[in-house]
């Protein structure tokens, strides 16, 4: 099978998966108790004529059945709670949530790429060295402790007490709202990229290939980065596709402590208050998003080296 | 070049990063405050919030209005923001009839709306009309049943809402039929689900009236930007008729519930005023001087249930034997104070007097009656008889071994008084009491199954009568959670109700008081009389609130720090 054939094979695979997570989404959704009707001032009469007027009081697989008919073309539905009668598809996309989390993500995975493994490799070059000793504490704690702390830490130090930084970054207007949400979620990934590199670089330049290009005396630069780096990056690839679940999860908690109106926080509101159409779309959004990007990660298994193979019987 | 230029660009780049976001705005005044996150809704006949009942009030104006008045918001005396009390709005003027009936409300001749309409009788009769349809499913469309004439039958969908008792009878009359006297009818007339509403524009943009490019208001304020999830900007309205008392030019409304990250916008400047404090950090705030509180109307209180704690003498035994002061001053530490009815401080009688000073302690009124040999303002003397009460119920039958549920939705605080209460009824009784917290919405779901044995809530009044509070335990009534049936304190509600203000009423209402803290009662157990606790800058003066709970920036002047 060739990749073309690989590539539309794992895409049907993709949207199956995704009707998969639309169903149990729906379906658990449903059966956790609670109404986007009820407030603490409604009564049952108010509750029931609102079900009805969004067909929530019809069987769920009728109700299931529709949502899929009306997103086959296109509509995703209206929220029932937060932005009443505002399309989903308007909220996610038409009010930047959507861009603003993947700003932040991507820029953190971005940070996280670009320092952690120059990172590894210094360690790994250096190993056992007190540059290796000192950055292996740091990736260390970087490692072990939880987001919500460093963000915690980071808005006191840098908003409050300095007042160097924007305490809520709001919508990321200026360039200093950016600084402590894409540190604070690029530090854990940055640290694990660092680690990763580290080990499996240690494991490249004791082979007899690096000690081959040594020995024909090839540039240190050369050889680090051309020769052992490619072969490293594999286990830090694979480790991309889960990074980029953890971020979207971990900008749960970014955005709601540095005040950032993008999906994460949205996602939760929509949860707690059973806004059922928010929650199918932000879920559906985050897990072809997924689907997506590990999609991305096989494929990008094949280039950097080709000689694993993406297919049961290999090329 | 290229080094000079590179520079450069990190010089403008470490500029943007330190400059702060909320850089003073040239001469504009602007308040930053934050009281919520993000509303449900902007619009006046559909909120049912603390929160979008005071956007409301900054946008829309009622034929009745709040202004301030020079008593402060806290009966301690602190001055940081003044009390509102009711006063004519967009009416000038209003004739009653002598049965007391019919309201007749002129209104004003300079009153406009923001985009130069005048303001007609019609717009109050379309919103009124509006907000009793059943197909609005309006969460306050049971506020004018019982008051306005038809309303309780429109809602019932027995009834064309055209039927409702309010008709324009030219631009600037507008008459209202009630089904009863009803004494607090001018204080609704100020509420905010009941603010006049263009018909044109709702009609033209269905949901999106209220967007900053199409909402049209009346009142000080009027929406000009709403980054959704983030803020709401209200500026002056010009068309207002009465621009010369508005304070602010600008109020822009931090849409958050993240406490911690509020007090860290306090802290870090970006906020000038918020009201929702950690609930740990309360009583260091306001021991620092940071935070202060204002007189709420709204009590803490328990359900219990009637289903899964039969014995009313067990029940009595419970409420007797919190401490509800170690709770105030221990637990919840906002200045809130010990209750001791279920009808809340602030609520006042029909000669305009405290209700709880004119009938006190209507929680163990009843009790002292029938066991006078304890004195019930004592609290190991509550404990006696609580002791008593649970011996007499075990030994017609209660087991005492039973574990009650106590649910509670998630929250520090509500988890520390949850904590408290089995810590009393544990010692005190020597009854297993097991804590269940879930989140609002499956909370609320067990509460209409019944599912539990004590159960919390609080209930901030609509509007400045007993009756708020004392009509939520009639039979059937959908807040009634503890299945509490008692026909002759239903017949006494309806009696009280149909009545117009009076001495009679009052009475009538206090019979019913003392009922629910009587024999077979004691489906509710009241803890405490809420305070509403907030921060605001020091330089911000005359910001204002209302009794019923809202803050109103309407009046505030900032000046330089």
């Amino acid at each position: 099978m060739d990749m073309l054939g690989y590539t539309l094979k794992r895409m049907a695979i993709s949207v199956l998966t995704l009707l998969l997570v639309a169903a149990i989404t729906f379906f658990l959704m449903n059966a956790i108790p609670g109404s986007p009707f009820m407030t603490e001032k409604s009564t049952p009469q108010q509750i029931a004529l609102a079900n009805a007027k969004y067909g929530l009081d019809k069987p769920l697989i009728v109700q299931f059945g529709n949502y899929l008919k009306n997103l086959a073309k296109g509509d995703m539905g209206v929220s029932l709670k937060m932005q009443e009668g505002t399309s989903v598809s308007k909220i996610l996309f038409g009010q930047g949530k959507f861009v603003l989390s993947m700003k932040i993500g991507l820029l953190a995975l971005l940070v996280a790429v670009i320092i952690g493994i120059p990172v590894g490799v210094l360690q790994a070059y250096y190993r056992g060295r007190w540059i290796d000793n000192i950055l292996r504490v740091i990736t260390t704690m970087g490692i072990a402790m939880p987001g919500f702390v460093v963000a915690t830490l980071c808005l006191f130090e840098f908003g409050v007490t300095l007042g160097w930084l924007p305490v809520q970054s709001n919508s990321l207007e200026t360039f200093g709202a950016y600084v402590m949400p894409v540190l604070t979620l690029a530090l854990n990934p940055m640290c694990r990229i660092a680690k990763l590199t580290r080990t499996s670089m240690l494991d490249s330049i004791s082979q007899d290939y690096i000690r081959t290009a040594n020995a024909k005396g090839l540039k240190t630069r050369v050889v680090l980065f051309k020769h052992a780096l490619r072969n490293s990056l594999i286990p830090v690839i694979t480790y991309l596709g889960p990074l980029t679940a953890g971020i979207i999860t971990g900008a749960l908690v970014v955005e709601q402590i540095y005040h950032i109106p993008g999906l994460g926080n949205y996602f939760v509101s929509s949860i707690l208050n059973r806004d059922y159409p928010v929650i199918m779309g932000t879920t559906l959004l985050l897990a072809a998003l997924i689907v997506i990007m590990n999609l991305v990660v096989d494929i990008a298994y094949k280039i950097v080296d080709p000689r694993i193979n993406i297919t049961k019987k290999g090329d | 070049m290229k080094k000079v230029l590179a520079m450069a660009v990190a010089a403008s780049l470490c500029a943007a990063a330190f400059t702060p976001v909320y850089a003073a705005e040239g001469e504009e005044t602007v308040i930053n405050a934050c009281i919520a996150s993000e509303p449900e809704t902007l619009d006046p006949n559909l909120e049912s919030s603390v929160d979008g009942a005071t956007y409301a009030t900054h946008m829309f104006e009622g034929l009745v209005k709040y202004v301030p008045t020079d008593a402060p918001a806290a009966s301690d005396g602190t001055e940081y923001v003044d009390l509102l009390a009711n006063d004519m709005g967009q009416a000038e003027s209003y004739d009653v009839s002598e049965d007391g009936l019919t309201y007749t409300f002129h209104l004003r001749d300079d009153i406009f709306w923001s985009d130069g309409e005048p303001v007609k009788a019609a717009d109050f009769e379309y919103s009124w009309k509006r907000i009793v349809n059943p197909e609005t499913a309006a969460d306050y469309g049971y506020m004018l049943d019982g008051i306005v004439e038809n309303a309780a039958a429109i809602q019932a969908g027995e009834a064309d809402a055209d039927t409702l008792g309010i008709t324009a009878v030219d631009d600037k009359t507008l008459e209202i039929k009630l089904e009863a006297d009803c004494p607090y009818f001018m204080g609704i007339c100020s509420f905010a689900a009941l603010m006049p509403l263009r018909q044109d524009v709702i009609e033209e943009f269905g949901n999106e009236w209220t967007n900053p490019e199409n909402i049209v208001v009346n009142g000080p304020y009027i929406l000009t930007d709403w980054v959704h999830d983030s803020y709401l900007e209200m500026s002056v309205n010009e068309s207002y008729y009465n621009l010369d008392a508005v304070g602010p030019d600008k109020i822009r409304w931090y849409l958050s519930d993240n406490q911690t990250q509020q007090l860290s916008s306090y802290q870090g400047g970006e906020y000038d005023f918020f009201d929702t404090l950690p609930a740990d950090q309360i009583e260091s705030l306001i021991a620092s001087g940071d935070a202060h509180t204002a007189d709420q109307i709204g009590t803490y209180y328990l359900y219990l249930s009637c289903d899964n704690i039969p014995d009313w003498r067990v029940r009595a035994a419970i409420t007797l034997c919190i401490d509800r002061d170690n709770i105030v001053e221990n637990v919840s530490q906002g200045g809130q104070t010990p209750a001791s009815s279920i009808v809340a401080a602030g609520i006042t009688t029909n000669d305009g007097e405290n209700w709880t000073d004119v009938y006190p302690d209507r929680m163990y009124t009843a009790l002292s009656e029938m066991y006078p040999d304890y004195d019930l303002s004592v609290y190991s003397d509550r404990c006696d008889l609580a002791v008593q009460l649970l011996e007499e119920a075990v030994a017609d039958g209660y087991d005492a071994s039973a574990t009650i549920d106590y649910e509670y939705n998630t929250s520090d605080t509500h988890k520390a008084i949850a904590e408290a209460v089995q810590a009393d009824v544990s010692s005190v009784l020597g009854l297993d009491v097991a804590l269940n917290n879930s989140e609002w919405q499956t909370y609320t779901n067990n509460l209409s199954l019944g599912e539990f044995g004590m159960a919390r809530l609080g209930w901030i009044a609509d509007y400045d009568d007993a009756s708020t509070y004392i009509e939520l335990f009639t039979n059937g009534n959908s807040y009634n959670y503890g299945n509490w049936v008692n026909d002759e304190y239903t017949d006494l509600v309806t009696q009280a109700k149909a009545l117009p203000g009076s001495a009679e009423r009052d009475e009538l209402l206090d019979q019913a008081e003392q009922m629910l803290f009587g024999e077979g009662g004691f489906t509710v157990c009241p803890i405490y009389w809420y305070t509403q606790q907030y921060c605001i800058k020091q330089n911000i003066k005359h910001a204002a609130w209302t009794p019923l709970g809202y803050f109103v920036l309407t009046y505030a002047e900032k000046t330089a720090e």
